[in-house]
């Protein structure tokens, strides 16, 4: 190192010193700040999720609510994000985690410090306070499921699609629906569980398999988010588009066009806006020191009246009913 | 060899003049003893990774280890389980904590042996072999674990190296600078650090002295897989749970800071201290960014940006023109 650098080197630590010195009291934040962390940002469902955060800070002028996210899709990112935020001060966070698993140190560093911690999408996280779920598994696959055997009439053959069936939420949804078909004894489940990988080409080979298989074919209950798009292409293809109902898991801008074609019968998804929005005033309530009890009122549509249990580890898991099921005739009113 | 003080000079004044902005935006917050822990906590598992891209650059010939991230996962994932088998977290906390630091170490070491072997005596270009033994490594923790995270738990020592604090400062900093400093050590003081930035220099006159290359070879890359299994040991001492798939953006980050603290990728130099400084600065800005509630794309225009200014810093001698007594020629 040379002579200079040195000298630099003391006059930097000096200067630096004094800045400290000078910064030492901590700016008073009187208001709470509750920052919302989602697995990754510029995506639409994330967009749409900080339209909800934007919402219900003009909603709430008492709290400050911000959403942030990693650039990139990969937990280590999200986690920094986590740390950083706790060491600036906030007083609640809601996170969507990437990999609860992967979180659970840096979340329990952040009760440790006082912060209370909202999650989102992550039943099986211990380290919260609160888990906010938008509904009900069993509700969800049965409320699909209901909405197919309504448009089959109640009879012909029908078969499910899953992520893969590794995918617990996935195979609750299509678990329950099988339930919910008993109620139709002329509805004949065949070949179930297709697993799709959330992959729109695969899904639409297998599905132009069934259709070959199964000429007499009469429904489609999906899971991923692109198995609709896959599903729907095949029936699109095959001349079938209102012959064959198709009702899955998906999001509104995608589906468009297959909706109004009329190859997708319906799309069940939970709106990202509200799960937002409900997270902050979970947060909110909890910063405040009020507790969330069942049949509480969040103060968010499809949070009128949601369900409290106990959740994996200290914390709750609050359950909403935040499902909607589009058709053609109204997705327009959730265009992300 | 060329000087680069200008670099050290450089990276310090960056990080000066980073945390001085960084006390503006928050009103001191930034500069509080939490948040410095907190930003020196986290900046070992990406540090340990940079050093070890730094070493295998140093090599020469293309030298690079593109393997690290993976092979940290990979050591987290294979020691939680196989010790896991056979000890409880809970029960034994020092025997588990010990045995799995040992465990993931010599995952790393074997890891890293591995790709020296390849490029040493197969003769493999590193990158393209790292390349091959990154899917490896990543595919077999895939299998040892399910696709899975695995549960480490939080046993007493392994829970101090990732959350403690010696005199304020986090244990898994010093780790991080002591074994920084160990590896400056070693290539100041050591045969070992002469031929590996003389083959770096001019490979055809390494092997025409007589060097033993492949030796050189192999002990850089196990070094570079030995720092992927520390970071793995911190990262299950942080997270708790490790998995497959975590940080998979280190790979470009770790490389990012080599070139920034002046590696020279054609290899033959690079300082251990510069790549600390880098690490710092990387952590600074990106700490920094979040407390002002920018967008982490920001972060993503920043470092590049960052990078390219101390390319051009490199190439054009800027310190030497702005201080006239130390415009001492580049080579």
């Amino acid at each position: 190192m040379g002579a200079l650098s040195k000298k630099m080197l003391l006059g930097s630590a000096m200067a630096l010193a004094v800045v400290a010195g000078s910064a030492g009291a901590l700016m008073a934040q009187d208001k709470p700040v509750i920052a919302t962390v989602v697995k990754i940002s510029g995506i639409p469902w994330f967009d749409r999720m900080e339209t909800g955060v934007t919402q219900f800070q003009k909603d709430n002028p008492d709290v400050v609510a911000t959403q942030y996210g990693p650039a990139t899709a990969d937990a280590a990112q999200q986690l920094q994000i986590v740390n950083d935020l706790v060491a600036k001060g906030v007083n609640g966070l809601a996170v969507v985690p990437m990999d609860p698993s992967v979180l659970e140190g840096t979340l329990k560093r952040a009760m440790d410090r006082g912060v209370i911690v909202v999650t989102h999408e992550a039943d099986n996280q211990k380290n919260t306070h609160a888990d906010v779920e938008a509904f009900d598994n069993a509700d969800y696959g049965r409320a699909l499921n209901e909405r197919l055997a309504e448009c089959m009439g109640g009879k012909g053959k029908w078969t499910t699609f899953v992520g893969s069936v590794g995918s617990r939420t996935h195979m609750q949804w299509v678990g329950a629906g099988e339930e919910n078909a008993k109620k139709h004894p002329d509805m004949v489940l065949v070949d179930k569980n297709n697993e799709s990988f959330d992959d729109a080409n695969g899904t639409y080979e297998k599905a132009k398999e069934i259709l070959r298989k199964h000429p007499d074919i009469k429904g489609f209950q999906t899971s991923a988010g692109n198995d609709v798009l896959g599903v729907g292409r095949a029936i699109d293809e095959a001349g079938l588009s209102g012959k064959v109902c198709l009702v899955g898991t998906g999001l509104p801008n995608p589906s468009a066009d297959l909706l109004e074609s009329g190859a997708i019968t319906a799309i069940g998804f939970w709106d990202p806006q509200k799960a937002g929005m409900a997270m902050n005033s979970v947060a909110k309530s909890l910063i405040a020191g009020k507790k969330i009890e069942d049949g509480a009122d969040l103060g968010v549509p499809g949070y009128e009246k949601v369900k409290v249990v106990k959740g994996p580890g200290e914390g709750v898991l609050i359950i909403g009913n935040g499902m909607v099921i589009a058709d053609k005739a109204n997705y327009k009113e959730y265009l992300f | 060899m060329r000087t680069t003080g200008g670099q050290l000079f450089m990276l310090v004044v960056i990080n000066a003049a980073l945390l001085a902005v960084g006390a503006m935006i928050s009103g001191g917050t930034y500069l509080s003893p939490f948040n410095l822990q907190s930003m020196a906590g986290q900046l070992p598992e990406i540090g340990f990774l940079a050093i070890g891209v730094m070493l295998a650059m140093c090599a020469g010939n293309g030298g690079i280890d593109l393997s690290g991230i993976a092979l940290a996962n990979l050591s987290g994932v294979a020691s939680a389980i196989i010790v896991g088998s056979f000890l409880s977290s809970t029960d034994n906390e020092t025997a588990f904590s010990i045995a799995f630091i040992a465990v993931a170490l010599l995952t790393g070491l074997i890891g890293g042996t591995f790709n020296g072997l390849l490029i040493s005596r197969l003769n493999i270009t590193p990158i393209l072999c790292t390349l091959g033994t990154q899917m490896l490594f990543t595919g077999i923790a895939v299998v040892l674990s399910d696709g899975r995270a695995v549960a480490v738990g939080s046993p007493e020592l392994l829970s101090q190296i990732g959350n403690g604090l010696f005199l304020g400062v986090p244990i898994s900093f010093l780790i991080f600078v002591s074994a920084a400093g160990l590896i400056a050590a070693l290539l100041k003081f050591t045969p070992f650090g002469l031929w590996l930035m003389l083959m770096g220099t001019n490979p055809k006159a390494a092997t025409f002295a007589g060097f033993p290359k492949a030796r050189v070879l192999i002990a850089t890359y196990a070094t570079s897989g030995l720092l992927a299994g520390l970071a793995g040991v911190i990262i299950a001492a942080r997270n708790v749970n490790v998995k497959w798939d975590y940080g998979t953006s280190y790979l470009l980050i770790a490389i990012l800071i080599a070139v920034m603290a002046g590696v020279r990728p054609e290899g033959g130099y690079g300082r251990v201290i510069c790549v600390v400084m880098a690490t710092i600065a990387l952590q600074l800005m990106s700490s920094l960014l979040n407390f002002g509630g920018l967008s982490n794309f920001v972060r993503d225009f920043a470092w590049g940006a960052l990078l390219l200014t101390f390319l051009a810093v490199g190439r054009y001698n800027l310190v030497g023109l702005l201080t006239p007594n130390k415009s001492r020629k580049l080579v």
